[in-house]
């Protein structure tokens, strides 16, 4: 099966320029030859000199990458945006409602409209939370959703990112390096910022602090220390709220209170922005051997004295099987239909669809229910056939474990790669924040596959990133 | 019946620790067939501890312990007045969903060979009580545990129902005292513990589609007062409990203690860090 | 709002490690600098083994390496990780310490610091010897240089300037004791009033490695002298790298945690011990209590007020 042509966000079909597009495409004839190739070399000194990097596991010690970035900026209409803020805000309201409820009375699993068992048996459903009742009703404040795009209307949701996304400082830090880079750019545009981003975070941490915190909660963001992959990430956005960046080692509880150690003495904790994982976070709960987390912080929250930020437990709405019933849960919650499709998925644990699966798996992808970062996931057009062979035995073996989906022809955008221009496949991930209200920053980040015709663009295999501007009107 | 309960307890923590973390399910909660006429617990940093219900309802505390010494002593006491029922527990406050007692865990996988037979029974209105009580039978025949956990099924296939040994140690009442009432078999194998009778009993129920959970408490009389139990759901009678090692409904000589999915998250004491098992130095249930 | 124990745990060490690599770096001058001149017996290396020894490093490198050659201890002090005071340990322990702050530091601080790694990690040992060696010597110092600029001239005079501050100073005071401890013995007052050759160029190893032989001159318009050098690096407060300095601007540092925490600490008391060793003291009077003991028990001191430190303020 051929591949249809994929969608070129700033060309038409006859070649001529994208209404978003036309000034950029000025502002490019303009350059001089060698513009963008300095452009990018000033990109990478900006960059390193921030120490944005972010670490590769499995590789050798030390090994801190830069993410590369590209220099031509990707444009959306004011139009194409509130089309997609809409659909991602209903989106994630309904999976904050899906959380409360199963997390509760589980009328969903009682209507049957989710099958019990894909919940109550899952890993990533946190009995432990039960009965809790957080801040607001809010499970998730802070989430990441992919989105991709194969035609001028047509936006595909292809995952929910609820436990604890990374890229956010990605998406900041692309727009600074932007406006050193092309400031005469941003003057020819209406670009929507993004520098809210920050002070909205705060907003949201403080509209979901405990009773009894007072005006000014004390917010912290806990990060697993700096060998982590995203370090960078947690240490930046503590520095933009002015918030502590705690380790497990610098907080700790007594009798239920969460304090951090300071050069004074312990100080009350209210919210805590956590980039631990769920397992890690308490050993005492979880993981007994976690050194990352703090003994006895999950009961603290229990308790109420504390505000974790995401919540426990709500990786069972981002799960990969959940996943396809995401636009029966706004139904079931919200009475609406989903503005934002998901990407079709095939189940392989149906004796049809598995069959169909088996027998085209050279057009589709596969991607393990619990793997993530583009591991474990088999592209089906670009793959060996060995690979294939490999994907349809472990189909057979463990057909739950795995979902399926047509291999989606990813929009491109032009792309600066070896001294010229030329169209490479992005996604999309726009930041929401869930507190008081939710706020959606303008864009997003943009991930492109730098490789030809490569469809994969997580950084640990080979993307790189975009600057991703919403135009005003 | 009033039954007076004196539990002592050593835990062992790590020696020089400025703070040791201790999860505690000491606290029974009252319904029709238990009323508690006194309760306390006693041990050091208790009277600080923070107090709030845990996901399946117990009523929790999270002690602090500041520079503790190791063992840490823990006492409770308490007299408990308490009436037959049938096993019927019902319905209390502020428990979750029954559904929630569906989910399988490392400690409650049923082999096929114990719960297979089951499968097409009935299991619907009156029909539940009746299978719940063959399920209780079933369970009674494999009453002989492997020493590492592993249930012998008769046709000989085997399962393991131990999870992986972690660093919090946990400790359940069913296990203390049962083993040794039961004394040393010749085959050298480890008698099944209430505990083991309790997961068995509620893995074949979960693998039935029957809401079922864990029960730590006290038993009065015989030589193995330390004890535990399952609960089964019926729509129409709400809790039941099922005591598969005595082969019957728990009657007013059962003291409640707390629930939870398997003995793990029942756990009575839970610390981090730790070392060592927590140990039962004495107990005494009487009639008073 | 005061800041977390471990952030000042690790500014405090961030910049007495920077400190530390600018010293490794001047001593390293001083022995590659003696061993090219030195006319005695005993050749170039016993320069090279007393600086190691006030570095407290000389046992590290005997295990490791035969002979003392100017090849072998600038590889050691500069690139060996084994070492853990070389100049490669430093840099890398700053950063890392700066890495676990980042939000505790200036932009300014951070990319010093940062370009001073990745520009150190494109060195390449075999191409550091002769010219090239004080060059990199002098690329280290500069490094400090750049650093504590960009300490004094943005960071916010908080709590995280006064712990940055003084692991420097406690640094600084910790290594000029031990250079002239290294060497006591040639500055004892004897009869012949005239210093010998080898004297003078024992003195002035000393004053280079604490970077004062020039400015010996503008304060005492004199020929060296052992007693005035080790009056100047003990007792003269505007001497920057003197006891006497560093302790002033530590009292004046902690002061200011004073002020922030609303009282004074172990620290302040510890600081005011080693401060009484120089206040109001005098070369007679040190030399008459015995310049080795004085300066024994002036490195104890300095080193109860980091122990200080770390309980009164909830290092970890």
């Amino acid at each position: 099966m051929t591949q249809p042509t994929p969608f070129d966000e700033m060309h038409n079909a006859d070649g001529s320029i994208r209404e978003p597009y036309r000034e950029l495409d000025r502002w490019l004839r303009e350059q001089p030859p060698q513009a963008l190739n300095l452009m990018a070399t000033d990109a990478e000194g900006i960059f390193r000199r921030l120490g944005i990097t972010f670490a590769v596991y499995g590789s050798n010690e030390g090994t801190e990458k830069l993410i590369p970035f590209d220099v031509i900026p990707r444009i959306i209409s004011a139009a194409e945006w509130r089309r997609l803020a809409r659909g991602i805000e209903q989106r994630v309201r309904a999976l904050n409602a899906f959380l409360h409820d199963i997390y509760h009375r589980q009328e969903i699993l009682k209507a049957g409209r989710v099958p019990e068992k894909l919940i109550l048996q899952n890993a990533a459903f946190c009995p432990e939370m039960m009965g809790i009742d957080p801040a607001r009703a809010v499970y998730a404040h802070i989430i990441g959703v992919d989105i991709v795009r194969t035609g001028p209307d047509d936006f595909y949701v292809l995952e929910d990112n609820l436990r604890t996304p990374s890229g956010v400082s990605y998406m900041l830090e692309d727009r600074e390096a932007m406006l050193q880079l092309a400031p005469d750019l941003f003057q020819r545009h209406k670009v929507a910022p993004v520098e809210t981003y920050t002070e909205n975070l705060m907003r949201t941490l403080e509209s979901v602090a405990p009773e009894g915190a007072g005006a000014s909660p004390t917010i912290v963001v806990l990060t697993p220390g700096i060998y982590n992959s995203a370090y960078f990430e947690h240490s930046f956005l503590a520095d933009q709220m002015g918030a502590q960046l705690c380790e497990g080692q610098d907080l700790f509880v007594e009798d239920g209170f969460v304090y951090m150690r300071t050069t004074s003495g312990p100080e009350r904790v209210d919210v805590i922005y956590r980039r631990i994982d769920d397992d890690y976070i308490d050993p005492l709960t979880f993981k007994p051997d976690s050194m990352l987390g703090v003994p006895g912080l999950f009961d603290a929250y229990r308790a109420g004295t504390v505000t974790l930020v995401n919540a426990p437990g709500t990786g069972i709405a981002d799960d990969k099987a959940v996943y396809t019933y995401v636009p029966e849960i706004i139904e079931f919650y919200l009475g609406e239909k989903p503005l934002l499709s998901n990407v079709p998925t095939y189940n392989c644990t149906n004796d049809d669809e598995r069959a169909y699966v088996l027998a085209n798996i050279g057009d589709l992808v596969v991607k393990e229910v619990h793997g993530s970062g583009g591991y474990g996931m088999l592209v089906g057009p670009t793959s060996t056939r060995a690979q294939r062979e490999e994907f349809r035995n472990r189909i057979i073996a463990r057909p739950d474990n795995y979902i399926v989906q047509p291999t989606l022809a990813l929009s491109t955008c032009p792309t600066y790669v070896n001294r010229g221009i030329a169209p490479r496949h992005v996604d999309l991930r726009p930041y929401v924040l869930v507190g008081d209200q939710i706020r959606i920053t303008p864009g997003g980040l943009t991930r492109v596959a730098l490789k030809k015709g490569s469809l994969v663009v997580n950084s640990s295999q080979g993307g790189g990133t975009k600057d991703t501007w919403v135009l005003e009107e | 019946m009033k039954i007076a309960i004196r539990h002592e307890l050593a835990v062992p923590v790590p020696q020089g620790a400025t703070r040791v973390q201790m999860h505690l399910l000491a606290h029974p909660v009252a319904f029709a067939g238990q009323h508690i006429r006194h309760w306390a617990v006693e041990g050091p940093d208790i009277a600080t501890a923070a107090a709030f219900p845990d996901a399946y309802g117990n009523d929790a505390r999270l002690v602090t312990l500041r520079r503790p010494e190791s063992p840490v002593s823990l006492l409770l006491e308490g007299l408990v007045e308490t009436s037959d029922k049938h096993g019927v527990v019902g319905r209390i406050g502020r428990e979750p969903v029954p559904a929630l007692f569906r989910r399988i865990t490392p400690l409650t996988r049923s082999p096929v060979t114990v719960y297979g037979k089951f499968r097409s029974t009935p299991r619907d209105g009156r029909d539940r009580i009746g299978l719940l009580h063959q399920v209780m039978e079933r369970i009674n025949e494999f009453h002989v545990f492997a020493p590492d956990g592993v249930v012998p099924s008769i046709e000989g296939t085997t399962e393991s129902v131990r999870p992986a040994p972690t660093q919090t140690q946990t400790q359940t009442l069913g296990t203390m005292t049962q083993s040794q009432s039961l004394g040393e078999p010749a085959d050298r194998r480890t008698p099944a513990t209430a505990r083991d009778f309790a997961h068995a009993f509620i893995g074949a129920c979960r693998a039935l589609d029957i809401p079922a959970r864990y029960v730590s408490g006290y038993l009065l009389g015989g030589d193995a007062p330390g004890h535990a139990w399952a609960e089964a759901w019926d729509d129409g009678l709400g809790w039941i409990g099922f005591d598969a090692a005595l082969l019957l409904c728990p009657t007013e000589r059962h003291v409640r203690l707390a629930i939870g999915l398997d003995a793990m998250s029942a756990a009575l004491v839970r610390t981090s860090p730790t070392i060592g098992e927590v140990e039962t130095t004495s107990l005494s249930v009487a009639e008073a | 709002m005061t800041i977390l124990g471990r952030t000042a745990q690790n500014l405090f060490w961030l910049s007495r490690y920077i400190e530390r690599a600018e010293n490794m770096a001047r001593l390293l001058e001083v022995g590659y600098r003696m061993s090219l001149t030195a006319r005695r017996e005993g050749g170039p290396s016993e320069h090279l083994v007393s600086m190691m020894q006030a570095a407290e490093v000389d046992e590290a490198f005997n295990a490791k390496y035969e002979v003392a050659d100017i090849a072998s201890v600038a590889q050691f002090m500069l690139f060996d990780e084994d070492n853990f005071s070389s100049v490669r340990s430093c840099l890398k322990a700053a950063r890392t310490n700066a890495r676990s702050v980042r939000t505790a530091l200036t932009l300014d601080m951070w990319e010093s610091l940062n370009a001073a790694w990745l520009e150190f990690a494109q060195m390449r040992p075999r191409d550091v010897t002769g010219p090239r060696l004080q060059e990199a010597l002098q690329w280290v110092k500069q490094v400090s240089h750049q650093f504590r600029g960009a300490l004094m001239g943005t960071i916010l005079r908080d709590e995280g300037y006064a712990f940055a501050t003084m692991g420097g100073y406690l640094e600084r005071a910790d290594n000029t004791a031990r250079i002239l401890d290294m060497k006591y013995y040639v500055l004892l007052p004897r009869a012949n009033l005239v210093g010998g050759d080898v004297d003078i160029q024992q003195w002035t190893l000393i004053l280079r490695a604490a970077s004062a032989h020039r400015s010996y001159r503008h304060v005492y318009h004199d020929r060296y002298k052992a007693w005035n050098i080790a009056d100047y690096l003990i007792l003269r407060s505007e001497m920057p790298r003197s006891l006497a300095f560093c302790f002033s601007n530590i009292n004046r540092t902690l002061d200011m945690l004073t002020e922030v925490h609303g009282a004074r600490s172990d620290a302040h008391m510890a600081a005011d011990e080693a401060r009484a060793m120089l206040e109001g003291n005098s070369m007679e009077k040190i030399f008459a209590y015995g310049l080795h003991e004085f300066l024994t028990e002036f490195i104890a001191r300095n080193n109860r007020v980091t122990d200080a430190l770390s309980e009164s303020y909830n290092f970890y």
